[in-house]
């Protein structure tokens, strides 16, 4: 039988994310490093910026409707696919893709 | 509406997406049956609220920040635009597709799944961790028009 808290919730932290968070999670944390790289890819080559500028009018208008597609977009597939994570697991994904993310856009900033 | 009070939402938008976001820690550290609409409400305002911060931000950069962008580049602080803005408005769309994530994960079985409450701990608190960054990531790009206007009046 699970343990409970004070408040009658169910104590263990190793239980299943349903496949929809699961999914839309693991959608995020792609996402983001898709993201990260694509800034790199813009910045260091000519053509996918103007590509990008062409789009939407603005590269970074281009990129946000880009980074809101893919995250749908993974996330309705990867939620159909069934898979389910523990929390511990998805939180790792989502806050270690942030932190990757982050320095490799800062890094290359710098 | 004059270019300034729309970028001045902005960072007013992302403020109450913070503190939407802090609703959210805080309510899922106790969920149970009497907030949990609550909670999921708060997850929901954080995620349009950071929405409407990116439409207004996005509305100013993309028409109005040219000029500002180009006093920073010739001013003492060119690293405001070089480093904290190209990298500010790109960590944004990283934190707008996460308070998207949030009312999502929000609105499964959050009492019943301590692996949920997890996930919403960790989720709302980035929104939080990374809203401050870019408060004061705006913060240094609105300095670094300023030193740019000073150097010139001085």
């Amino acid at each position: 039988m699970s343990k409970t808290d004070t408040h009658g919730r169910v104590a263990a932290a190793d239980d299943l994310l349903s496949a929809n968070v699961t999914g839309y999670g693991m959608s995020y944390a792609i996402t983001s490093l898709v993201s990260a790289l694509l800034v790199v890819l813009k910045e260091s080559a000519e053509p996918v910026m103007n590509l990008m500028k062409a789009l939407a009018g603005h590269h970074w208008v281009t990129q946000g409707l880009f980074d809101l597609l893919l995250f749908v977009i993974l996330g309705v597939i990867l939620s159909r696919s069934g898979a389910q994570k523990t929390g511990n697991a998805l939180s790792a994904y989502i806050v270690g893709s942030t932190i990757v993310s982050g320095l490799i856009i800062a890094g290359f900033f710098i | 509406m004059s270019p300034e009070l729309i970028l001045m939402l902005h960072p007013t938008f992302g403020v109450l997406g913070i503190i939407a976001a802090v609703w959210v820690f805080v309510e899922t550290l106790n969920a149970n049956a009497q907030n949990v609409a609550r909670l999921r409400l708060a997850a929901t305002s954080s995620a349009v609220l950071i929405w409407l911060s990116w439409i207004a931000g996005g509305y100013f950069y993309v028409l109005y920040y040219g000029a500002d962008k180009a006093l920073i580049k010739a001013g003492p602080w060119p690293f405001a635009h070089g480093f904290v803005m190209e990298t500010k408005e790109h960590v944004f769309l990283m934190l707008l597709v996460l308070a998207t994530f949030l009312p999502i994960a929000a609105a499964g079985q959050i009492i019943a799944s301590r692996s949920l409450r997890s996930v919403v701990l960790w989720t709302s608190a980035l929104v939080v961790l990374m809203g401050l960054a870019m408060e004061g990531a705006g913060a240094m790009v609105s300095m670094g028009v300023k030193v740019a206007l000073m150097s010139k009046l001085l």
